[in-house]
């Protein structure tokens, strides 16, 4: 009976003990810290050298099949961009099977499939795996790489092109990889109009017979599919590649600056500047510093709560965030830092990313910033192993860097086991603050002279070529350079002549036809300007009897003051005569590089604030770039005499608003014709 | 014998899904202040996510104070008695987690992905949010401006950033589905702290909220801390106030201009859908799907890749409680006019009500939806999600075994019907997204 009751009592108390108050006023321990099991890939080889990886997972009734090429970066030289095409082109039909087919069958079993230069990826439900690699296995044998695919692919790769040129961030990267690395370098070389125009079919087809070998070729197999069934399929399917000889390359080793430098894009137009502080590093997954490298990264500018960002963002405001990150590659890698910060902070924002690195290089990093780091990467180590993807990958990272076997399987403990000490020495080791090249893509006028404290400032152009080095005349005005265009066309007097004029303008836009018409009555105060598309109007802009009005798809809107008085400055064929005496001011922005050429750079501002850029080219004295803002860039070219006076046939109009630049040609030019209301309307 | 063993083939045959879906276990229980808890063993990686969707959304607003239940979302991340203000993200991520949280029109859903031996530390900071949440002055002063940001970032920076709450205002009269979570700037600021402290006592309590916890556990030993920290909190006082009003089908079609900082012009279209537990909703689903799910869709392929009238076009079913709307938009390509692209819409709309779809295309759909579904479950953090759903709006947390069975029920004369009676030209929503330049000059 006794022993009933205390049992009784026991559980009782058991129960109580279980709805017990928890203290919160502090928050619960961590528990004891769980095993990670990282489950082991098995892994095959066929006699044609292919390796082969399985890492099985029943908890999705679904498989995926990762290839993957190791072979040394190519330089590609005067074919840069080709690589670029090859998984496409796989992709684009092959002997059995149109384009059309391919997708539709893919599609058809909810399946998804790609190719890339150096890799294919297949996946589906586990019932549809033979369906699969069978289109997979058609595209990687049997590619038959059709004439029409590349040139769809060279013309988006084109506009693309076109399009980065504008892009500060797709210029920064361009620059950051052409300082650190050169022209010469893998990492460095860059596609150009001409290397893209340079790529034919043959250049496809010879890389894929050249790379598209088992021999250099890694095969993940993840999900619903054991070693047995694996060996199986993949004997079925992958069994008959043939193995090949591979060229091997190697480079020479990117140096650092002897001395810290800038490296300057001026895109006039920018309000922010992109900034990257970089070197190169030799760093690969493996290497001795590689873990404590990713600490020190994470501490430094690895996320929001960052030295970096903190400084940066939370503390100064500069921008709406600061990260940094240390690279691993095979061949080399980069430290860099970067933010788009305000142009009027560019210096300020340099200066703060050079402090935080010297001072984590000098004074190194805290016990609780290092306790932080190691559970961030830790947390995200762990969460990465939900995915099973990740032991494929952890699989062939030991087998492409030669690491021991148990690499991953103690990653957690050695990151762990590393101290204070450890950490600040690698900082010492990796990087050096007075070695950094400074790259900012901005507005130059304004922050050309604030850069030069931190080194010599060498200008690029959007290329990442050196810019041209321009010389202005030092005894040259802004007045000056409007007189040498009026003399250029054909002198004051002759421009005077010209009282009326229409011009008719066709362009092209991704197969839609345009047609833009403008009337000039400058004398009369008219103006008339048209946007068709296949003879419906699209825009209207119209300046008569003092008032402007604008339309776009039918709907009317009457112009305010500020946008009469700008429609006012357009509304002259050759605005350029009548500045002065309208009292707009003139100031002249030094001497530009404007596509390879070099021209003067001329501000115009009404007396409401109006602004308008033109650039007159050195050498001929014409009018070759018109810039603004809002409506985007457009340029003249194709100079031709009309009445004795030189006057652009061909247009270029570059504008955020439309996805291709437009390529306008004069079709009809009249002068000094009669412009009647109805011309206007 | 022979007999047996031919008859038990078949009935092995019949008893295999047609549709692959591997079953997900699961253990529940409710506490007595109303708590349902979700558990999900899955002990592969260790990592444990926590999280706790609260049955209110923006449907549950006052329509004077709209916005309060995102503006939740924000403040419930301000600290608690025992948490310091902006100290709650911190502390995951210091202890090697993430997390996050959203609102619907229906629910506000928050989680946290943990180490496993952190599951205690995120049902600490769960209870605590729930127990004694910090609902002061100066929270809601910084979530204010917080909220300002976001509201100016998402919809008025965006292009066609506004599309859903110039949708939503137009399909619903009574229902309070007419404004969207995001709610006014002007009833966040006229609202008192009181007010604040007030929805939290409201809806933040135990009896409307269900807590998930998936991953890396012992089902005992987390019942037990659950027990522990979430025993205490009182059941809330009152009713939760949940709108029980029915949308009145519209007879007349709602057509409107917006004028917007954007480039090119769209169209939108939107039809009033059933409650989001009604079995048309899978054919709706299977719908959207066929007209613009992928490149082969018959409304990509037709307007996007054939006529070029189209830069995009995109069917998304946004699926609510008591019924959410068919949302279809489709941006024109250069030089298009709005209405010729939606007479375009239209007639392929009107071809699928005729003619229904193939068997081939039927087939196609099937597939698809089977690795959508089987794929939605690929990481504990969806599966918690769709626990909780399948629990809250459901009404059955088994119901996440049982959407592969909804869906093999659709049959191809369903996706026609449907068409027909939910796609219904006379009582939907049409607005055409156009650039601020084209708007005529108001006196």
């Amino acid at each position: 009976m006794k022993k009933i009751a205390i049992a009784f009592v026991f559980t009782l108390l058991a129960t109580v003990g279980s709805f017990a108050q928890v203290d919160r006023s502090k928050l619960p321990a961590s528990g004891p810290a769980p095993e990670i099991k990282i489950n082991e890939a098995e892994t095959f080889t066929l006699d044609n050298g292919l390796k082969v990886f399985v890492v099985k997972n029943t908890k999705l009734p679904r498989v995926s099949f990762t290839l993957v090429l190791e072979r040394d970066p190519i330089l590609e030289g005067d074919k840069a961009g080709m690589s670029g095409f090859v998984g496409e082109m796989m992709m684009a039909g092959t002997k059995n099977r149109t384009k059309d087919q391919l997708d539709q069958e893919v599609d058809f079993i909810g399946a998804s499939l790609s190719a890339s230069s150096t890799s294919m990826f297949a996946s589906s439900l586990k019932k549809h795996q033979g369906k699969v690699l069978e289109l997979m296995a058609d595209v990687l044998y049997n590619p038959v790489f059709p004439q029409d695919q590349l040139d769809k692919l060279k013309k988006q790769s084109l506009t693309g092109l076109a399009q980065s040129k504008d892009n500060p961030n797709a210029i920064s990267s361009r620059l950051s990889a052409a300082v650190l690395y050169g022209k010469n370098h893998p990492y460095g070389e860059v596609e150009t109009e001409a290397t893209i125009n340079n790529i034919t079919v043959e250049d496809v087809k010879s890389y894929y017979s050249t790379y598209f070998k088992p021999n250099i070729a890694y095969l993940a197999i993840v999900g619903d599919m054991d070693k047995a069934e694996a060996e199986k399929v993949v004997k079925q399917y992958f069994g008959n590649w043939q193995k090949g000889e591979v060229p091997k390359f190697t480079y020479p080793m990117p140096q650092r600056a002897s001395k810290r430098a800038v490296a300057l894009v001026d895109r006039s137009s920018s309000v922010q500047s992109v900034i990257n502080v970089t070197q190169p590093v030799q760093m690969k997954i493996g290497d001795p510093d590689y873990i404590s490298s990713r600490l020190l990264n994470q501490i430094l500018g690895g996320g929001s709560a960052s030295r970096l960002f903190m400084n940066l963002r939370e503390d100064k405001g500069y921008t709406y965030g600061a990260y940094s990150s240390i690279g691993a590659d095979k061949l080399v890698a980069t430290i860099s830092a970067n933010a788009s910060v305000r142009t009027e902070v560019t210096d300020s924002a340099v200066y703060e990313f050079i402090y935080e690195i010297q001072n984590l290089v000098e004074n190194g990093v805290t016990e609780e910033e290092l306790a932080k780091a190691k559970a961030e990467l830790s947390g995200s180590f762990g969460r990465s192993l939900e995915q099973p993807a990740t032991v494929a990958n952890f699989a062939l990272n030991i087998d492409r860097y030669n690491l021991p076997k148990d690499y991953y399987a103690t990653y957690l403990q050695k990151l762990n086991a590393l101290t204070v000490a450890d950490i600040n020495a690698t900082a010492k080791r990796l990087i050096e603050p007075d070695k950094f090249i400074i790259t900012t893509v901005g507005n130059g006028a304004e922050i050309k002279e604030k850069l030069a404290q931190f080194g010599e400032v060498i200008e690029y152009d959007n290329m990442g070529m050196p810019a041209k080095k321009l010389e202005a005349d030092a005894s040259m005005t802004a007045e000056k350079v409007l007189e040498n265009y009026l003399a250029a066309i054909g002198g004051a007097e002759k421009v005077a002549a010209i009282k009326t004029a229409k011009i008719s303008m066709d362009a092209n836009v991704m197969g839609t036809p345009l047609n833009l018409a403008f009337v000039y009555d400058s004398q009369n105060g008219r103006y008339g300007q048209k946007l068709s598309v296949a003879g419906n109007v699209m825009q209207k802009t119209t300046l008569a009897d003092g008032k402007g009005s604008m339309s776009v798809q039918g709907q009317t809107m009457e112009m305010n003051a500020a946008q009469l008085s700008e429609a006012q400055l357009n509304s002259y064929l050759f605005p350029e005569a009548v500045y002065k005496a309208n009292g707009y001011t003139l100031t002249l922005d030094g001497l530009k590089d404007v596509e390879g050429t070099p021209a003067y750079k001329v501000i115009i501002a009404s007396a409401s604030g109006a602004k308008l850029i033109n650039y007159y080219a050195q050498e001929s004295g014409l009018k070759i770039k018109y810039e603004n803002p809002a409506s985007g860039d457009t340029f003249y070219s194709d100079y031709q005499a009309k009445d004795g006076v030189l006057l652009p046939m061909a247009w270029t109009i570059k504008s955020p608003q439309i996805p291709v630049p437009l390529e306008a040609k004069v079709t009809s030019m009249e002068l000094n014709v009669t412009v009647t209301d109805e011309d206007i309307k | 014998m022979r007999k047996f063993t031919a008859l038990g083939l078949i009935a092995c045959m019949l008893s295999i899904p047609a549709l692959a879906q591997n079953k997900i276990e699961f253990k529940e229980f409710t506490l007595d202040n109303g708590l349902h808890v979700i558990m999900h063993q899955d002990n592969t990686t260790p990592i444990v996510v926590t999280s706790v969707l609260y049955h209110v959304g923006s449907k549950n607003e006052n329509p004077e104070r709209t916005g309060f239940a995102h503006f939740f979302e924000h403040l419930m991340f301000e600290g608690s008695e025992n948490i310091d203000r902006g100290q709650y993200m911190n502390i995951i991520q210091s202890r090697g987690g993430t997390l996050n949280a959203y609102t619907s029109n229906d629910i506000t859903y928050y989680y946290e992905l943990l180490p496993s031996n952190e599951l205690e530390l995120a049902l600490y900071m769960e209870s605590e949010r729930m127990l004694h949440s910090k609902v002061d002055i100066t929270g809601v002063e910084t979530q204010r401006e917080v909220v300002k940001e976001e509201r100016r970032q998402r919809y008025e920076n965006q292009p066609y950033g506004t599309i859903l709450p110039e949708t939503l205002k137009r399909a619903y009269q009574v229902h309070p589905y007419q404004w969207a979570p995001i709610g006014s700037m002007d009833h966040l600021n006229a609202a008192t702290i009181e007010e604040f402290q007030q929805f939290y006592k409201d809806f933040y309590v135990p009896n409307n909220a269900t807590l998930t916890i998936a991953g890396d556990i012992d089902y005992a030993t987390t019942e037990k801390l659950v027990r522990n920290y979430f025993s205490e909190i009182p059941k809330g006082a009152k009713e939760i106030y949940r709108p029980n009003v029915v949308e009145p089908k519209k007879t007349s079609e709602t057509r409107d201009i917006i004028y917007d900082n954007i480039q090119i012009p769209a169209v939108i279209q939107a039809y009033n859908l059933p409650p989001r537990n009604h079995p048309d909703s899978y054919a709706l689903s299977m719908l959207s799907t066929y007209l613009t799910g992928g490149n082969s869709s018959l409304m990509t392929k037709e307007l996007v890749d054939k006529q070029q009238k189209a830069l995009v076009v995109a069917a998304i079913p946004l699926e609510l409680e008591d019924g959410g709307v068919f949302l279809m938009y489709s941006i024109t390509n250069m030089g298009v006019e709005p209405k010729d692209l939606e007479a375009e819409v239209d007639r392929l709309i009107k071809q699928v009500q005729d003619q229904g779809i193939s068997d081939e295309e039927f087939a196609k759909l099937k597939n698809i939806m089977e690795n959508n579904i089987v794929s939605g479950n690929s990481t504990i953090a969806g599966i918690a999600e769709n626990l909780a759903e399948a629990k809250v709006i459901y009404g059955n947390t088994n119901y996440i075994n049982q959407v592969m069975d909804a869906y093999s029920k659709v049959t191809k004369a369903d996706i026609q019907r449907v068409a027909k009676e939910y796609m219904d030209l006379t009582g939907r929503v049409v607005l055409y997204y156009l650039p601020k330049s084209a708007q005529p000059a108001t006196e």
